[in-house]
């Protein structure tokens, strides 16, 4: 194959890439910030809430973490509007249904985070006298965010891998757009293993940003 | 009678049937230094624990300088009545340093003086800093704990309990994590708060330092004090066998002259 004219291939197909590249982002993004919040508010639901909560809580992780993220998908695109008997919006069902998935797999990571902080942790506040108006945001709060960016941030990279899937609703992201063109065009070797590099390239970076922030920061504080 | 430090009819067990200290009365005057020795799983570190306020105690009260502090309360299966202002004069030093790792030595220092008791930044730095002076750690102070040895944690942890003024140190096996050639600069700050008759309670399985520290020695096993004596007197002439059992075995290769 020659390297130049599929170089110059792909080219012509920058723009519909790029929009697919930025849908991705998008939908990975929203995924990221809500998922995030629900994620914490899970875990320390699960960690000191109400009895009733706390069962409401596991099984939404459960479920979530038991099933594959397409179904989930397609439920939230195909089901739950049916029995709500309304429009939902294909935007807002994926970023919904990314969350959610989001949502279960950060609350895991910031549940063993809260965990690993432990009870001597706790008696030196009280030796202290520190009341929890200090050593939740100064003492806990910090500790939790520290230990649990490793994983945060490999959940991210599962989440905007697993994003892919949004193609198969029908949302325009980067998997989809590539799978357009390979088909149009009848050239799927140049456009899908351009598509895997964009992928791997963005996930890597990622990769590579914990294992620096891990040797670095969390090696220097013994965390 | 009024003492410095009154403990009475104290009971605490873990799920009411493992019973860890039982009836505990036990008074201490200011100055004093009373180092508790026994077997493990004798109740040494939980009573530390519980003059701490860290434990939820089943009975008794506790009083410092004839204020009770902490109250066991038969209403609530949860908690004690604890009085806060007054238990925060009594300091503590752990087994495991539990420095926070996410903050330098000078910020392990200054957190509680500044967020908890409203000390201004550059007071509290202030005063931190002349601790560190004092202890040799004075380079130490942008560090963080995880980048510091044993020895030097230790130190750390003991000038934070220090720089909130405690009437009453407490030091729950403070070397006992510790590399055998750390010990000494650790017990080194013990012995010169000594000198300046810090009021202290010390749980340690270091015999030798025990007979150089205290003023009082407790013997406590199975939970209760058997022999509460002089340190002259518990290590070369117990009265109880069950001390002299003890020290025995404790010291079968040392002798303590």
């Amino acid at each position: 194959m020659n390297i130049s004219a599929a170089l110059d291939f792909l080219w012509d197909y920058r723009l519909a890439l790029s929009i697919g590249l930025g849908n991705t982002l998008y939908f990975t993004a929203f995924g990221l910030a809500f998922g995030l919040a629900i994620g914490f508010l899970v875990s320390v639901v699960r960690q000191a809430g109400h009895p009733v909560l706390k069962v409401i809580a596991t099984t939404y992780v459960e479920i979530f973490r038991g099933t594959p993220v397409l179904i989930q998908l397609f439920w939230f695109f195909f089901c739950l509007p049916a029995l709500l008997g309304m429009e939902l919006g294909n935007v807002f069902s994926t970023v919904l249904t990314l969350s959610l998935y989001m949502g279960a797999i950060s609350s895991e990571s910031f549940r063993a985070a809260l965990k690993s902080i432990g009870t001597e942790q706790r008696d030196a506040c009280i030796a202290l006298g520190l009341p929890a108006r200090v050593s939740v945001p100064y003492v806990m709060l910090p500790q939790t965010v520290l230990r649990a960016v490793p994983t945060l941030l490999s959940n991210c990279v599962t989440l905007f891998k697993e994003s892919a899937l949004v193609s198969a609703v029908g949302m325009a992201d980067l998997m989809y757009q590539g799978q357009m063109i390979a088909d149009a065009t009848a050239r799927p070797i140049e456009i899908l293993t351009a598509t895997a590099l964009i992928y791997f390239i963005i996930a890597f970076s990622v990769t590579r940003i914990v294992s620096f922030y891990e040797r670095g920061y969390l090696a220097r504080m013994r965390l | 009678m009024s003492s410095f430090l009154n403990v009475q009819g104290l009971r605490k067990s873990f799920g009411g049937h493992l019973v860890v200290l039982d009836d505990i009365n036990f008074q201490m005057e200011a100055g004093e230094r009373v180092v508790i020795i026994g077997p493990s799983g004798s109740g040494k570190s939980t009573l530390l624990r519980c003059v701490m306020g860290l434990e939820k105690i089943d009975k008794g009260r506790i009083e410092l300088e004839g204020a009770r502090y902490i109250e066991a309360n038969p209403k609530s299966k949860k908690d004690n009545f604890v009085d806060i202002p007054v238990r925060n004069k009594v300091g503590m030093v752990f087994q495991h340093y539990t420095l926070f790792p996410h903050l330098t030595v000078l910020g392990n220092l200054i957190l509680a003086p500044m967020r908890a008791r409203g000390e201004s930044r550059s007071s509290a730095t202030e005063r931190a800093m002349q601790l560190l002076d004092r202890l040799g750690l004075k380079s130490k102070a942008g560090a963080f704990p995880g980048m510091l040895s044993g020895g030097q944690k230790q130190r750390v942890a003991i000038a934070r309990a220090l720089l909130l003024d405690p009437k009453i140190m407490l030091f729950d096996e403070v070397t006992s994590a510790l590399d055998p050639e750390l010990v000494t600069e650790v017990e080194g700050v013990m012995l010169e708060l000594a000198e300046q008759k810090m009021s202290m309670m010390i749980v340690t399985h270091d015999m030798w330092f025990a007979k150089r520290i205290a003023t009082r020695v407790i013997f406590s096993a199975d939970g209760r004090i058997i022999e509460d004596a002089p340190p002259a007197k518990m290590f070369t002439n117990p009265s109880e066998p069950r001390t002299a059992d003890f020290l025995k075995k404790v010291l079968h290769v040392e002798t303590i002259s």
